[in-house]
This record gives C-alpha cells, sequence and structure tokens, in this order.
C-alpha cells in the first residue's frame, strides 16, 4: 500500500511541476530558427526588495518591451553574492545576447563577469563598479556628487531659516560599509564640515528601511530638544524619520532631505509634492542608459559604447516636483 | 460464570493489520459480552495490543468489521471510540506529562461540559470522584510528571473512568502496578462490571485472569487460537493455547546460602542516603541474587540510580569491587536507541573495547556479540533490523547483552521482565542463575513477588525509601514481604 | 488514509527524487544554438555541484549536529566570520603564507563552534537558544572585526589574490566538497564517534544509563560544525573576492532544508551522510532547472517550499505500534 502511494504521488509532482514550468518557461529562449532574429537580453539584479531595485526593473521591461525582437529575463539574487554569481553562471549557459549585472557587491561578481565576457557576451555593469573592468560599459551615477548637492540645499535651508548656516542635522544612514552610504555621508559632510555652527547631532544607523529609521528617530528625538534637518541617506530613511517626528507632534520642527527621489505614489517625489519631504535627490536608476546602449548594441554591429557613463543626478523640490513625477513615474507601477 | 448467556455486545470479526511486510493481525476475531471482564492474551507479538488500539480507535485496521449491540460501528479515531463508550488504558500510559492531573483528564473529554470557562473548581470537581475511585488522593493541580509510572497508571484508568467508557480496555494495567495498587484495580474492575461496564483485559499474569476474569481469548500469531470460559479452564490449558506446546517450567536451583561471613563483600553499602533514600545498608556477595521488592516509589529504581552514581550520595558510604551494570525499568525510555539496529544497541557500552583509534572493528563487534545472543536465546530478523521491530522480550535482550559484553560484577536488573511474553520470562531467569553461578552478584528488582521468591538468595524489602525488612528466601513468603512493604509501621529490620 | 510511507525503501526513495528530477530537468532543458540541452553541458553540471558546495559541506556537519538532537543556527554567522579572518590575514601583512591565513580562519570558526558545543553541553541550555545568541554574537564580531566594510581581495599579484586565484578553481571547491563528503560518511558509519552521535540522539537518557560520553559528543559535533563551516567561509572568501561580515545570512536554512530533505529526523537519532548529499543535490538541481528556464524567483521559492514539504512528508516514519 504504502510503496505503490509513492511513485504516483512523485509522478504526479513532476509531472505538475513540468506543466507547470512550460507553461511559465518564457518562449524567447533561443530554441530553433526563429523566422526573425530574436534577442535575448539577461539582467542580473541583486536583490526584488528594495523599491529602487524594484523601478529598475518595472523601468527597464517597459522600456524593452517596447521592441518586438527583444526578450527580457530577469533574475533576482536575494542580495546574496553566491546566489548571483550562480545565476550569473546560468545566463552565461543560456548565452544571451547581452547581459546587464547590477552587482550586489563587487568583489563578489568581478570573476563571474569576465567569464561572461570571455564567452563574448557583452556586459553592461550598473551601479556598482567591480574590481576590475569586467564589462563594455559600466553606467553608474556619483554619490559623493549626490551627497554634496544634499549637504549645500541643507546649508541653504539652514541659511533661509537663520541668516546664517547654523542648526541641528540629524543623519540617518543606511547599511554599514556599502558605497551607497559611504559616499552620501561623505559628500554630505565635505560641505557641512565648512560650516562650524551646523552640528550632526546623531547619525543613527537605519540599515536603508523605513521602519528601522522610525524607530532609531523616535530614540533621537527623546535625545534632542531641537532638530532642524533630517538628511535620510534614502528617502525611506528620511519617510520614516518622518512618521517618528509627526507620532511626537514635531514634524513642523524640521525639514526631512532624503536620496533615490523615485517615481510613483510611493516615491519621494511624490511626497516632495505631498509636502513631506523637502527635497529630494534623483538617484538615476541606470537602467535608460542601459537600455539605450543596450539596443544600439544589438541593432548597430559598428557602434562602440564608451567605456563608463556617469549620469548626474537631479534636485526635486516643490518647484519643479509635479513635471518630475510626470518624468519619473511608470505606468503601472505604484 | 452466571452470564454466559449474555448476548454479545461487542464483535469484532475477521480484524487484519498489516506493518509493512509484518502481519500483526490476521483475520483475528473477538467478542465480548456486557458485564463481563474478558482476558485477552498471548505471547508479546500476538496482536493483542494491536487488536486493543484497532478497538480503541487509535490503530485502523486494514480488513474486518467491527459490530456494537448487532449493529456494524466505524470506530476511525479515539473520538469515534468516545462516543462509542469505548476506553483504552494503554500500557504506554499515554498522558501529557507537562499537564496537570486534571488538565489531563479533562483534555479531550467529551464528558467534561464544553464551551464553558474552565475554572479550576469545575475542573477540581469534574476529577474529584474519579481520582477518588482509583485511590489517587492527591492535588488535581500537580503536574503528571510528578507521578509515579504506577500512579500514572491510575490517572489513566481515572480518566478512561471519567469518560463514561461501557467498555474499557485495560493493556497489561498492572505490568508496573505493585500488589496493592493491583488490588486496588481489582475491586475497581469488580465494581464496574457490577456497573455492567465490559472489561477487555490484556495481560499474560495467570494468577490475575483466574481471579478476576470470566473468560479468555488467546492469540497467537496474529489469529485467535481460541476463546475459554476461565472457570471451566487451567493455566496448563491456556499456555499451550498462547505457545502452541506445552511448557516445562524449569525449578530454580536454589543456590545454597552458605555462610557468607569469612567472604569479602562485592558491594558494601552503609547507611546510604540519596534524594529519595534514607539510611540504605546492605552486602551483596559474588554469586548472590539479591531481590528488592517494595511499592513503585519505594526507592527500589532509586537505589539503581544511586548505586551507579546517576543519584548524587549525600551520605552513608558504598564501596564495590568491579563495574555495576544497570538495567533500567523502562526499556524503551531509558534503555533502548529504538532506531538503532540490535547490533548497535548491543555494542554501544562496549565500543572502546571494540574500536581502535576511534576506529568500529566491525568483525570483532560482530564476533563478539554472537556467542552472547546465543546465551540469551536472542532472536532477530537481522543484525541490522531496528530494536523497534522486535517483541519486548527481544528487546530486553537486546539490553541484557549490552551488559553482558561489558561483563559487569555487579548488575542491577530493575524489573527485567516487565511487560515480556513467557518464553523470555523464562530466558532471562535462566540467565540469572548462570551469571549468578559464575559469581557475579545480581540485584533483582520486581513487581511480581512469585519472581523474587523463585529467584533470589534474599530479599530486601524498601518502603518510602527505608530499608523495611530483610529476608532469606527461604523464609520470606509473599504474605510476610507484602506486610512490611505496605506498614508503615516498618518491621525491624530482622537479620539473616 | 493520507499515509505517505515506506521506511525501508527510503534511500533508494530519495534516489528515485532525484534521477526523477535529473530527468525533469534535462527534458524541460532549454537546448543551446547547436541543439544540444544546456543543462547537460558539462559545464553548467559543474556549475550545479560549485554552487552547492558551500551548504553542502555546512549540511554535511549539520546533519552530525542535528543527529544528536541539536541543531546549529550560527553557521551563517561563523561563515561570515571565516571570511573576515581569511581576508583580514591575507590582505593585512599578517603572513606571507596563505596556509596560515586559511589555518587561521579555520582555527576560529572551530573555536567558534567549540563555544557553543562546550556551552550546550555544560549548561544543558537548548541548542536552538544557545546557537541563536551566537548567530547574533559570531555576526557582530564579525562585523566589529572588520569595522562593517568588507575586505576586498583583488585580483592582482599578491598574496590575497594569488589565494582567491587557487580556490575559487571549480575543481579545488567540488572537490573539497567531495571530500568533506567522504570523510563525513566515514566518520558516520565506521567511528565510535559517529555511533554515540546517533546513539544520543536517539535517545539521550539510555546513553547516560549506557555510560556514553555525552558531552563530548556533543561538543564535538559542534566542533566539527565550526569546523566545516570555517573551510566553507575560506571557499566563500576565495569565490567572492572578499572578507564579508555580512557574508552568510539564512545559509543555516538552507542547511536544515538540505539535511531533512535527506531524510534526517530534526529531532536527532535518524539520518544519513548520503541523504544530506542528495538533499543537498535535490535543491541544487532544482535551482538550477528553474533558472535555466528563467521562473520567476518568487515561484521558484514556491516551488522549493513545496518541494521541502513534500520530501519530509514521504519519509515521514510510519508510526509503529
Amino acid at each position: 500500500m504504502k510503496r505503490a502511494k509513492l511513485l504516483p504521488v512523485l509522478g504526479g509532482t513532476a509531472l505538475s511541476l513540468a506543466l507547470f514550468l512550460s507553461s511559465c518557461a518564457p518562449a524567447g529562449v533561443p530554441t530553433g530558427d526563429p523566422p526573425k532574429r530574436q534577442f535575448v537580453v539577461a539582467f542580473s539584479q541583486a536583490n526584488n526588495a528594495e523599491p529602487y531595485r524594484a523601478a529598475q526593473n518595472a523601468f527597464l521591461t517597459k522600456l524593452l518591451a517596447a521592441q518586438p525582437d527583444l526578450k527580457l529575463v530577469i533574475s533576482d539574487a536575494q542580495q546574496d553574492n553566491s546566489k548571483q554569481v550562480a545565476q550569473v553562471e546560468t545566463f552565461i549557459r543560456q548565452k544571451p545576447d547581452l547581459l546587464i549585472v547590477a552587482p550586489n557587491e563587487r568583489a563578489a561578481l568581478t570573476a563571474v563577469m569576465g567569464q561572461a565576457m570571455e564567452a563574448k557576451i557583452p556586459v553592461i555593469c550598473l551601479e556598482r563598479d567591480i574590481l576590475q573592468p569586467n564589462y563594455t560599459s559600466y553606467v553608474h551615477s556619483d554619490n559623493v556628487a549626490i551627497g554634496r548637492l544634499a549637504g549645500q540645499f541643507i546649508v541653504d535651508q539652514l541659511t533661509k531659516k537663520y541668516g546664517k548656516p547654523r542648526g541641528n542635522v540629524v543623519a540617518m544612514r543606511g547599511l554599514l560599509g556599502v558605497e551607497g552610504e559611504i559616499n552620501r555621508d561623505r559628500g554630505a559632510r565635505e560641505i557641512l564640515d565648512r560650516y562650524p555652527e551646523i552640528k550632526i547631532v546623531a547619525d543613527p544607523v537605519a540599515d536603508w528601511i523605513q521602519a528601522k529609521a522610525k524607530d532609531r528617530m523616535t530614540e533621537v528625538l527623546r535625545a534632542q530638544p531641537r532638530i532642524d534637518v533630517v538628511y535620510g541617506h534614502n528617502d525611506p530613511m528620511a519617510i520614516g524619520a518622518y512618521l517618528a517626528a509627526k507620532e511626537l507632534g514635531r514634524e513642523k520642527e524640521m525639514s526631512f532631505v532624503g536620496v533615490d527621489g523615485l517615481g510613483g505614489t510611493a516615491g519621494g517625489i511624490r511626497k516632495v509634492l505631498d509636502g513631506i519631504l523637502a527635497a529630494t535627490f534623483v538617484y538615476p536608476l541606470c537602467v535608460d542608459k542601459a537600455a539605450e546602449i543596450a539596443l544600439r548594441l544589438l541593432h548597430d554591429p559598428g557602434f562602440r559604447p564608451e567605456k563608463e557613463y556617469l549620469l548626474q543626478s537631479v534636485m526635486v523640490t516643490a518647484a519643479n516636483a509635479a513635471s518630475m513625477y510626470e518624468t519619473y513615474s511608470i505606468p503601472g507601477m505604484l | 460464570m452466571h452470564n454466559v448467556s449474555l448476548p454479545e455486545h461487542l464483535q469484532a470479526v475477521a480484524i487484519t493489520k498489516r506493518y509493512g511486510g509484518v502481519c500483526a493481525l490476521n483475520a483475528a476475531s473477538f467478542s465480548l459480552r456486557a458485564g463481563e471482564v474478558h482476558a485477552l492474551m498471548g505471547e508479546n507479538g500476538a496482536g493483542k495490543s494491536t487488536l486493543a488500539r484497532i478497538l480503541a480507535g487509535s490503530t485502523p485496521a486494514d480488513g474486518g468489521s467491527i459490530s456494537l449491540d448487532g449493529a456494524p460501528v466505524r470506530i476511525a479515531s479515539p473520538l469515534d471510540a468516545q462516543r462509542l463508550g469505548i476506553g483504552i488504558v494503554y500500557q504506554e500510559l499515554d498522558l501529557f506529562p507537562h499537564l496537570t492531573l486534571a488538565e489531563n483528564i479533562v483534555i479531550g473529554n467529551l464528558h467534561f461540559p464544553e464551551g464553558q470557562w474552565i475554572a479550576p473548581s469545575r475542573m477540581r470537581a469534574f476529577c474529584a470522584p474519579f481520582l477518588d475511585q482509583v485511590g489517587l488522593h492527591m492535588d488535581p493541580f500537580l503536574p503528571a510528571a510528578a507521578l509515579s509510572i504506577g500512579q500514572r497508571q491510575l490517572l489513566v484508568i481515572a480518566r478512561a473512568l471519567s469518560m463514561d467508557a461501557r467498555i474499557l480496555l485495560l493493556d497489561e494495567p498492572t505490568s508496573s502496578l505493585f500488589d496493592d495498587a493491583a488490588e486496588r484495580l481489582f475491586a475497581l474492575i469488580a465494581t464496574l462490571k457490577s456497573r455492567g461496564v465490559s472489561i477487555v483485559y490484556v495481560s499474560h499474569k495467570m494468577d490475575e485472569i483466574f481471579r478476576i476474569c470470566d473468560r479468555a481469548t488467546v492469540l497467537r500469531d496474529g489469529a485467535t487460537a481460541g476463546t475459554v470460559e476461565v472457570p471451566h479452564t487451567t493455566p496448563a490449558e491456556l499456555i499451550r493455547l498462547m505457545v502452541g506446546r506445552e511448557l516445562q517450567l524449569a525449578p530454580r536451583g536454589m543456590s545454597s546460602p552458605a555462610s557468607r561471613n569469612s567472604e569479602e563483600p562485592l558491594l558494601t553499602a552503609s547507611n546510604l542516603c540519596t534524594a529519595k533514600l534514607k539510611n540504605v545498608s546492605f552486602d551483596l556477595y559474588r554469586g548472590e541474587v539479591l531481590g528488592i521488592a517494595g511499592l513503585v516509589g519505594s526507592g527500589r529504581s532509586a537505589l539503581g540510580a544511586a548505586l551507579t552514581g546517576m543519584d548524587r550520595i549525600t551520605s552513608g558510604t558504598l564501596t564495590h569491587a568491579g563495574a555495576i551494570g544497570l538495567l533500567p525499568e523502562d526499556r524503551r525510555l531509558q534503555g533502548l536507541m529504538m532506531r538503532m539496529s540490535v547490533l548497535e544497541n548491543a555494542t554501544l557500552a562496549v565500543l572502546g573495547r571494540l574500536s581502535r583509534f576511534g576506529w568500529i572493528r566491525r568483525q570483532e563487534e560482530q564476533s563478539e556479540l554472537a556467542p552472547v545472543m546465543r546465551r540469551l536465546a536472542l532472536t532477530c530478523p537481522s543484525l541490522a533490523a531496528p530494536v523497534s521491530q522486535l517483541s519486548g522480550g527481544n528487546q530486553q535482550k537486546v539490553l541484557l547483552a549490552r551488559w553482558l559484553l561489558r561483563n559487569p560484577a555487579i548488575l542491577f536488573l530493575d524489573d527485567p521482565t516487565r511487560g515480556i511474553d513467557i518464553a523470555a520470562k523464562q530466558d532471562i531467569y535462566r540467565l540469572i542463575q548462570e551469571l549468578a553461578a559464575v559469581g557475579t552478584g545480581l540485584i533483582l528488582v520486581s513487581s511480581e513477588l512469585p519472581e523474587l521468591l523463585r529467584c533470589c538468595d534474599r530479599i530486601l524489602v524498601l518502603h518510602e525509601g527505608r530499608l523495611a525488612a530483610r529476608f532469606a528466601a527461604a523464609e520470606a513468603t509473599q504474605e510476610k514481604i507484602m506486610n512490611a512493604a505496605t506498614n508503615v509501621a516498618a518491621n525491624a529490620a530482622q537479620p539473616c | 488514509m493520507l499515509m505517505l510511507h515506506l521506511p525501508p525503501l527510503k534511500k533508494a526513495q530519495r534516489l528515485v527524487a532525484l534521477a526523477a528530477l535529473l530527468l525533469l530537468a534535462v527534458l524541460i532543458s532549454p537546448t543551446a544554438a547547436d541543439g544540444s540541452r544546456i543543462f547537460l553541458q558539462a559545464g553548467n553540471l559543474t556549475d550545479i555541484l560549485r554552487q552547492v558546495s558551500l551548504i553542502g559541506i555546512i549540511s554535511l556537519s549539520m546533519t552530525f549536529v542535528i543527529l544528536t538532537g541539536g541543531i546549529d543556527l550560527s553557521v551563517g554567522s561563523i561563515l561570515a566570520f571565516s571570511t573576515a579572518v581569511a581576508a583580514m590575514f591575507l590582505t593585512r601583512g599578517y603572513t606571507t603564507h596563505m596556509a596560515v591565513a586559511i589555518a587561521a580562519a579555520v582555527a576560529a570558526s572551530t573555536l567558534a563552534g567549540l563555544l557553543n558545543g562546550v556551552v550546550i553541553a555544560t549548561t544543558g541550555i537548548q541548542p536552538f537558544i544557545v546557537t541563536l545568541a551566537s548567530m547574533i554574537g559570531v555576526r557582530g564580531l564579525a562585523k566589529w572585526l572588520t569595522s562593517n566594510q568588507n575586505i576586498d581581495i583583488g585580483f592582482g599579484r599578491d598574496l590575497a589574490a594569488e589565494f582567491a586565484a587557487a580556490f575559487r578553481e571549480k575543481a579545488v571547491v567540488i572537490g573539497a566538497y567531495a571530500l568533506a563528503a567522504a570523510v563525513s560518511w566515514t566518520v558516520l558509519a565506521r567511528t565510535v564517534f559517529g555511533r554515540h552521535v546517533r546513539a544520543v540522539g536517539d535517545n539521550e537518557k539510555a546513553a547516560l544509563y549506557a555510560g556514553l560520553p555525552i558531552r563530548s559528543t556533543k561538543i564535538a559535533a559542534y566542533l566539527l560544525s565550526g569546523l566545516f563551516t570555517g573551510c566553507a567561509g575560506v571557499l566563500y572568501a576565495a569565490e567572492n573576492h572578499q572578507g564579508n561580515p555580512n557574508a552568510g545570512v539564512a545559509y543555516e536554512l538552507d542547511a536544515i532544508a538540505a539535511v531533512v530533505i535527506g531524510g534526517t529526523r530534526l529531532s536527532g537519532g535518524q539520518g544519513s551522510i548520503s541523504g544530506t548529499i542528495i538533499g543537498t543535490l535535490i535543491m541544487g538541481v532544482l535551482t538550477n532547472m528553474l533558472r535555466l528556464n528563467n521562473v520567476d524567483s518568487n515561484v521558484e521559492m514556491m516551488i522549493k517550499a513545496v518541494i521541502i514539504v513534500l520530501a519530509v512528508a514521504v519519509q515521514r516514519e510510519r508510526n509503529t505500534n
């Protein structure tokens, strides 16, 4: 009785799995000789959990969906280096026409991206540099520059408020040791350190997460009687800090500055429109540039891309928020 | 007896149950009349516990039919059984050790009014009469873990009674009860019977069956070997039905208790005290079988724990020449690794000897075990078979093998024949004598007084952690031992 | 009667499951330009082995721990600790021999495992709690040592780069796993320690009565876990070119999953190294198969959940008596 039961169970599982997979498996993987050249673009994403990453995925999907001869596949490494290495290896086996990698961490992905290059797959590296130039093009923005922009904005705010640059600033830091955290902090401090009357009174670590930022900010609010500006290294942390201040009835006392400037109803630009954030600084999604390079590479054999593209940030304040919201919002994404 | 003409109350026909390739029950049939006490007998592995479990809904049958008062019934779960008025007391005592006595009784109990606030007072009121009936005069809010094995058994019986069972299945209920608790149980059975409750009494203790049972059904190899009226049969007849042949009970070759004065004792305990023992003093000599009698909880198992260093000795001295082996009371909980093989269980305590630099020498492991297995008449499908597949008797022999390989100078056997079949008991009695003959000092704890009287040279009686009496086997009787074990005004220890 | 059990065939069952999965992977594998099945390419098959090696090594020692009736939640943190120690020795000029760096990382990890074992064996606190604490504590230690920074290992000609180049070789990684598997199998099946591990997990009380060295057996199991995890950490540092105090998050769960899919009882006493290896391979092949077919990663997680429950349900012990 027991033995007889197992095989149907296993068989049934295998069958349903097979059916399920065949319905999931995209037809775009090269399987035969399609009438027209069909291109496959593989995108190895570091994780799907952060809103910034989700926006990248959605934006890239939208941009490439407009191309009938182009098929996009995305893998999610769930913030795990080994997983991402494995996923890139698997992509290499599939021989896509182009590989885009948003590395989870720089050192870990260096070698495997080199393997992709050896396999003659053009590689676009997004946003995070790797240790060796194992890519066709590197598309990124400059977090130090963003930090400086934010620092300057804070100085201007305080000068407007007090007539001269003075006041108390709280910095909400992201995951320690990550490039974005280090450079957004460094850039801002470069500016703020020039004004001895501007003090960073607290700089708690909230790991990029809104809920943690709210908790950390609550503690800061208990300890600091007067706060003028909160600088969140990303928008969710600035929003978390805002929620903590609002809970204690102190949100009018200070202004909130974030970074990322995503579109959509949950993004930072919307929060500027809503008057929650005084400003946010768009951290470029980079995928628009990547898509542009990809299309030219695939369609124009003569195209030689630059080794590096540096994308500039944009400051979003109440003055330009409405138009920026239009530009950066992606239909179909909240 | 007088209710021979009563109609059949519960009928089970052609019940079949297989575990993997093993046929536990092969078209066994059984019928029970209202108000009778019906013994279900058979050697271990004969299928009597399986049949009891099927009737109680805890094991599904593979085939066969059950009817109650002529109407077919389906007993698919213990709850079904409870609704039909069938209660069971398992040999293994299915209790929740971390719940209180009261909670153990009301949990899953259809007769405890549902949907109401489970107030302590309500639980107390519900449980009190049943605890009283079984003679468990204890605080109902003690955790069940605080009870001894014997007391736990009483608790399970109280739970079955509280479920208002019209049919009560007792699976070897006296296997761990001492005589006074057993007496109380027998009185209880008589009361229940007079109230029209039918009782299925799973046991292989002849004296009990002839005392309290009206009929007996004997199972052999999963099939019904026969049903007899107890008043019209003999123990020999029942044994013949159980084993399929006449069994010769080997007479005890009593070693003459020679004068020990000149001899150094193997073990001397003087004024031994632990958390559970008070001022216990005795000697054990080479080749002696020393019996320990006492009620459950009297300190007889605690003595084993004290001698083997499991319990801390708080005062007094213990000196012994050579290692002490302990065959624990509960072979499943304290003795065997149920998922490991016969071989692995048997050699576990001597791996140091059977290995070189930590590597097990598998040839020697087998060659050392082989003669011990022959000596114990241990039979198993293969040395690689898990011990869980063996009968209780063979499991006990595996544990004995573990100690025989160790070859200890002193062996403490804590109720070694509890719940095992007659043939295996005989093997163990024979082994005790063989070990004594080669000079091993044995301490034998038993709940069965005839066993002690047959096997031992001297018998110590414990009562509430103290030595209540000591007898030479020749002068001991069941009556004297019982008096010492139960009498609070302890007899002065008699010299022997 | 939804009973799915057949104990005698457990081993065969697992192999059948793995074989069925392999067959499925071959059948649904996409094809390369030359018409061959990508799944069957030697490169892809060795990719799978390399990808499972780290979790594989950890799950081998996890098998010992689980067999004693314990659990080791700290392996992910110990792995991170090991990567950090290895990278520090390699990049900060503490030594000129990579063997010293490797030995330091493995020794540090073994020490962490030893600490787990000693606390568990001497205090009697549940392994879940003790290793939960060291999961937090060792992670903190790794982060503190590195000041929250990844220690990058470059691609130049220095000691660290040479180390990474040598130990990220597929053959070395897979070889290390194979060696660890062979050692684990032999130790469990052939040594007194292996026998004691199973006995203690099967029935600790009986082990006490039989006079077995319960404490030292437990300590040795956690020590082994630290040792193997330390080795996995060295391989991680080489593979990812970094000492990473944030590495190995949730690795303990992957390792436990491989062990239970391999048929080891979570409560101890029963299980095998071969089962764990098959469990590891099942998860690896499944991942590779789903990735090759570009199945959505959220769906991948759902399928894995089903596989875990199914694997354990099929191998469930029957209720004897």
